[in-house]
């Protein structure tokens, strides 16, 4: 469940995309193939950011590689891509877009678009890091991991409590018994006083 | 039908300014209808605009009972959509164009104060103006309230359609957007909701990302009046018109919270049962307590009481020495004797 790359266009409605902003984790290729790869990455993500059209989510899918595209428009026409291997899930995959986006329309003003290579937006290397494990990051898996963790301690509470109450029935028991022997045994005790008193 | 076509009212409003401004000088009154002069060119201008304006505003009414008429249909397969559409585009954009010539009509008003004689026939004649500006501002706001609720009504009657329609076929699409009627959000509209949680309007907001606006399928009417300068009295209005479609990000979104919300609604059980355990037990927990206190005191007084016991038995001594002493006596005599 890995992330490949993850990058922001400038995506014109008639034409080309322009690359604005990119992250790449290819620590799981070869040393030799890692150039070629990179390379095929901002390809395909050029080539999906300029296919989809604005306001819209798409995922391709490519060899062994999906690709999840969200081309949000607007005013400063941004598109985010993200490439993942097959089991990364996609919600979250689209999650994280949608905030990559934000963030970067946030930090980056829009006059930057023009020269790319001057803009500066470090976060989405940690963006990149942080979403390798999406049940972490993402909120609502978390949220659902969390939740999950305390059902399974309640489940084991009400077990427990469950063994409290036989063992105070135990306890009840054995206290009623002890309160009757108790209570023999003061009654013999006094009858040993009253019954003899001649010698 | 809420509308109501009073142009020929303001038609003859219109000639009976004429007239009474022509009375003062009904000596050029001739000559003006003659010649159409300058100023009074200028005052045909305003009742000309106006006029206009009133019978734009007239035919729109006509267009918006159409339009309620067609959107008043309740049947299933006759439904028009695209005349319904076109003709609310239809609607739309006369509005917009009457909204401008009264923008313009005002402003012309505005000028026209600026330049006005100090003559008291001339203010009444600009009060009147405005009067008349503020009457087709009016009519049309009530035209565009009109129209809001007509769009309003048609939104209703598509959403009754989809279920009618869902009842006699049963697709997927209809699935997923039956979806979140299951939710427990959703109960406190129908009924109790057992979590306590009134929340009655199931608006998807997603950590402020709110997506209404879906895929590019969505036909959206967006109806936003330019507010007059002068606090006319037509407000800003919006609507927006959802056509239902597919769109996977937000299924799975809500189908996600739709399960947190479940599992939280299980956790909220799962601890009041434990509640309900631990105060079974607390009876039980009294009843041992009540037990081991009879426990103790039962022992106490069993104690104290062989404590009597061995005191009185040690007192005791020097009558048992007594009746031992009369025992060894007996048994001496008894011995004697054999």
């Amino acid at each position: 469940m890995k992330i490949f790359a993850l990058s922001v266009f400038e995506a014109v409605p008639s034409g080309s995309a322009t690359l604005l902003t990119s992250a790449t984790n290819l620590s799981s290729f070869s040393f030799y193939q890692k150039g070629s790869v990179g390379e095929f990455m901002t390809f395909f993500s050029k080539t999906v950011a300029e296919r989809t059209p604005q306001g819209q989510r798409q995922t391709v899918q490519e060899n062994n590689y999906t690709a999840h595209v969200y081309n949000r428009g607007g005013a400063e026409r941004l598109a985010a891509v993200i490439i993942t291997d097959d089991e990364y899930p996609v919600r979250p995959a689209f999650s994280l877009l949608t905030k990559v986006l934000d963030d970067f329309t946030a930090k980056v003003p829009q006059s930057s678009y023009s020269n790319p290579s001057g803009i500066d937006f470090g976060e989405i290397n940690a963006y990149l890091e942080k979403y390798q494990d999406p049940g972490q990051a993402d909120a609502i898996m978390r949220v659902q991991q969390e939740l999950d963790e305390t059902k399974i301690v309640l489940h084991k509470t009400i077990e427990s409590v469950l063994e409290r109450g036989e063992k105070l029935d135990n306890l009840v028991e054995r206290s009623n018994a002890l309160s009757m022997q108790s209570k023999m045994f003061y009654k013999t005790a006094k009858k040993q006083n009253s019954c003899c008193v001649i010698m | 039908m809420p509308v109501q076509d009073r142009t020929n009212e303001f038609r003859s409003c219109v000639e009976s300014i004429r007239n009474r401004s022509a009375v003062p000088r009904n000596v050029e009154a001739k000559q003006r209808l003659l010649h159409a002069q300058a100023k009074g060119g200028s005052k045909s201008d305003f009742t000309r605009m106006a006029s206009q304006i009133g019978k734009e505003i007239s035919a729109t009414t006509i267009k918006l009972s159409k339009l309620a008429q067609l959107a008043k249909r309740k049947t299933l397969f006759d439904d028009r959509p695209v005349e319904i559409s076109e003709l609310t585009f239809i609607i739309k954009q006369d509005i917009a164009s009457i909204n401008k010539q009264i923008a313009q009509l005002q402003a012309y008003t505005k000028q026209r104060n600026a330049q006005s004689a100090k003559n008291p026939a001339s203010r009444q004649v600009d009060e009147h103006n405005h009067n008349v500006v503020m009457m087709l501002q009016s009519k049309l706001a009530t035209t565009s309230m009109s129209f809001k609720d007509v769009l309003e009504i048609r939104t209703q009657n598509m959403k009754e359609s989809k279920d009618r329609t869902e009842q006699f076929m049963h697709s997927t699409s209809a699935a997923a957007t039956q979806a979140p009627s299951n939710s427990l959000l959703f109960a406190s509209q129908r009924n109790q909701d057992p979590m306590g949680d009134g929340s009655s309007s199931y608006r998807p907001d997603y950590k402020g990302k709110g997506r209404a606006r879906q895929n590019g399928d969505v036909l959206a009417l967006d109806l936003v009046s330019a507010e007059e300068g002068s606090g006319a009295p037509n407000g800003a209005y919006a609507q927006m018109q959802l056509v239902e479609q597919q769109d996977n990000y937000i299924q799975s979104r809500s189908t996600a919270i739709e399960s947190i919300e479940s599992t939280i609604a299980e956790l909220g059980q799962i601890f009041t049962q434990l509640a309900n355990m631990v105060a079974e037990q607390r009876e039980t927990v009294q009843r041992i307590d009540a037990d081991t206190m009879d426990i103790a005191s039962n022992v106490s007084g069993a104690q104290r009481e062989l404590l009597k016991y061995y005191a009185s038995i040690s007192s005791n001594r020097w009558l048992m020495l007594k009746v031992f002493g009369v025992l060894i006596v007996f048994f001496l005599v008894f011995i004697l004797v054999s």
